[in-house]
């Protein structure tokens, strides 16, 4: 069974940052996936590039080398995806980073989606019909 | 002027350095960066693009190359041995580069160091398991499986964990 784990913007500003509050829980979560990985397991971790955008994670930058190097994937904002993100949108009034998240979410072919978040309400709302797996951080 | 590594740099046995590296930094320098670096570069080779390939004369358990091949044939895992043991490779490849980056930054911030109940709970919070819901119910768990089992993992603590809460019949 495939799994996708997806960051939202304080996910990602937690992980790269070991003086965040919540760094210490974002790293067990990529510790898990780094050890089922290590089992074969069919496990990926990913951030839409807009959320990237959000959180200001260069991946040219030096101080970001950690995150840089935990082997995340980018969902890029492609044709497809932004007109999913632009459905939702008018939708339901999200962030344009929580409408790629939900694009990402509506058309992964992952067969578990699982999303590191802050705001689970507004996942709830992106994924639509989608089954997914909120962790709260 | 910085010393970057070229792959030959990384295989060299470890206490032997590039003479230009000797020349220019101390060995406390070339110790502290080699390790980051060389997961950098494999980071690196897992972005190129996967048209270029080379030959290669790695040699591999006759077995499993049947095994592969037979894997292939029967099971259709891949469409090829080759494409088979290339991401399997990668994938393992990818795991070590994961793990190596989060050992070095445990070594920067052991504060930063999840314990076993940390990780059971995170395990269990990525499944949706019900037992997120109980993290005090976890840590003891974990506390508990690693008097016997030092060497267990968050899924071995999941597991426990649920075979506790199982009602006894």
């Amino acid at each position: 069974m495939s799994q996708l784990v997806l960051l939202d913007n304080e996910a990602v500003q937690a992980l790269g940052d070991p003086a965040h509050p919540k760094h210490h829980r974002v790293v067990s979560h990529a510790q898990i996936v780094a050890s089922r990985k290590r089992r074969a397991a069919e496990i990926e971790l990913a951030v839409p590039t807009t959320v990237r955008v959000e959180a200001g994670w260069d991946r040219t930058s030096s101080s970001r080398a950690f995150a840089n190097r935990l082997r995340i994937t980018d969902m890029p904002l492609d044709a497809a995806s932004a007109n999913v993100g632009a459905i939702i949108r008018k939708r339901t009034g999200v962030s344009v980073p929580d409408a790629h998240l939900g694009a990402v979410i509506q058309s992964a072919p992952a067969d578990r989606i699982t999303v590191v978040t802050s705001d689970p309400d507004d996942m709830r709302l992106v994924a639509g019909d989608a089954t997914i797996t909120i962790v709260t951080i | 002027m910085a010393f970057l590594p070229t792959p030959f740099d990384l295989e060299r046995p470890a206490g032997t350095f590039p003479v230009s590296a000797v020349r220019t930094t101390g060995m406390w320098y070339i110790a502290d960066i080699r390790k980051p670096r060389a997961i950098e570069q494999i980071s690196r080779l897992l972005d190129s693009p996967v048209l270029e390939t080379s030959n290669t004369s790695m040699r591999i358990p006759t077995a499993l190359r049947d095994a592969a091949a037979l894997a292939v044939k029967e099971l259709g895992v891949a469409p090829s041995a080759t494409a088979l043991t290339a991401a399997a490779l990668r994938t393992t490849l990818e795991a070590v580069v994961m793990q190596a980056a989060l050992d070095d930054h445990y070594e920067r911030h052991p504060e930063a160091r999840p314990s076993l109940g940390d990780l059971a709970l995170a395990a269990a919070e990525l499944d949706g398991n019900p037992l997120a819901n109980e993290p005090e119910h976890l840590r003891r768990a974990a506390d508990e499986i690693v008097e016997k089992h030092p060497d267990a993992s968050a899924d071995d603590v999941l597991l426990w964990a649920e075979a506790r809460a199982i009602p006894a019949a």
